[in-house]
C-alpha cells in the first residue's frame, strides 16, 4: 500500500502541475481539497481521468468522488479494491 | 493616454522601454518572470501558454504602476486581442482525445480552449469586474486596437484599460505587447 501511495503522490502531482511539489509534501491522510491541497472542481474532474487512464477504475458516479477524494490514503485504498490495471 | 506598457517575446522583455534581465528563453522564460516577479500565484502552473504570457505580461504592468490593492474595481477593462485564439490549449486539448485507444480527454485542458479566459484569470487575479474582451484578428494591427480600446470607453464606468496583443501559437512562439491607458478627460 505505501508503494501505491506513493505513486499516486507522484500522478496527482503531474496530473495536476502540482509545481514545486514532492511526494514526501502530501501528507496521506490530509484532506485533498479545501484546506488540504487547495484542490479545485477541474481537479477533481482531472483525478477522476487518472484514475480511469492509470488503473482501469470508471466512477460511474462522479459524486462518489467526494468520498474517494478525501485524502491520498483514502484514494489509494479505492484504487488497490477496485483497480483493474 | 498611455501609462504603462509591457512587451514579452521568447528571447526579450522590456516594461516601460526598459529591458527586464532574464536567463531563460521560450515556454521557460514565462517560468522564470513568474518566479522572479510574482511567486504567489500557483494557479500560473496550470495555464495554458497564452494564459500564462497574458497573466504575466499583466503583472509586470500592474506592477510598474504600483500601489497594487487587489480591492474590487468596476472601472478598469481587460481587453486583448490575437491572431491564434487558444490554438495551443486546442492542440493539447486535441492530443488527449486523437488516439480512440487512449481517449482520455483532459478536464484541465479543456477549460483553456478559448481565448478569452485569459482576459477572465487576469480580471480574477485583480477582481476587476468591468469589460473583458477577447478579438481575434488577422494579425497585429495597432489601429484595430487603439479603435476598439476608444470605443470601451464610450462606457462610462470604465476609467482604465488593460489593452493590446497577447498571441501564442504553440509553447515556444508567442508574443505580447500590452499596455495600461487611461481615460482623456
Amino acid at each position: 500500500m505505501d508503494e501505491l501511495i506513493y505513486t499516486l503522490k507522484q500522478q496527482i502531482i503531474e496530473a495536476l502541475n502540482l509545481e514545486d511539489m514532492k511526494p514526501e509534501d502530501i501528507d496521506d491522510n490530509a484532506s485533498l481539497f479545501g484546506e488540504g491541497l487547495g484542490l479545485d472542481s477541474i481537479d477533481a474532474l482531472e483525478l477522476i481521468v487518472m484514475m480511469e487512464k492509470n488503473y482501469g477504475i470508471k466512477l460511474k458516479d462522479p459524486t462518489q468522488g467526494k468520498e474517494i477524494f478525501k485524502s491520498v490514503a483514502v484514494m489509494a485504498d479505492f484504487i488497490a479494491k477496485n483497480r483493474t490495471k | 493616454m498611455m501609462r504603462h506598457s509591457v512587451i514579452i517575446t521568447p528571447d526579450h522583455v522590456i516594461v516601460d522601454g526598459n529591458p527586464l534581465m532574464h536567463n531563460e528563453k521560450g515556454s521557460v522564460l514565462l517560468t522564470e518572470l513568474y518566479r522572479n516577479n510574482i511567486g504567489d500565484y500557483p494557479k500560473f502552473f496550470k495555464m495554458d501558454t497564452l494564459s500564462k504570457l497574458g497573466f504575466i505580461a499583466s503583472e509586470l504592468l500592474l506592477n510598474a504602476e504600483g500601489n497594487r490593492s487587489f480591492e474590487p474595481r468596476e472601472d478598469r477593462a481587460v481587453i486583448l486581442f490575437n491572431r491564434h485564439a487558444s490554438l495551443q490549449a486546442d492542440t493539447a486539448y486535441q492530443a488527449t482525445i486523437q488516439d480512440p485507444d487512449n481517449f482520455f480527454p483532459s478536464p484541465a485542458a479543456f477549460v483553456y480552449t478559448l481565448p478569452n479566459i485569459v482576459t477572465g484569470e487576469i480580471a480574477i487575479r485583480n477582481k476587476y469586474f468591468g469589460e473583458t474582451s477577447f478579438i481575434v484578428i488577422d494579425d497585429y494591427d495597432e489601429k484595430i486596437i487603439m479603435e476598439n480600446l476608444k470605443n470601451a470607453f464610450q462606457d462610462p464606468m470604465t476609467t482604465s484599460i488593460i489593452g493590446g496583443w497577447v498571441d501564442c501559437s504553440d509553447e515556444e512562439h508567442f508574443e505580447a505587447k500590452i499596455f495600461l491607458i487611461e481615460k482623456e478627460n
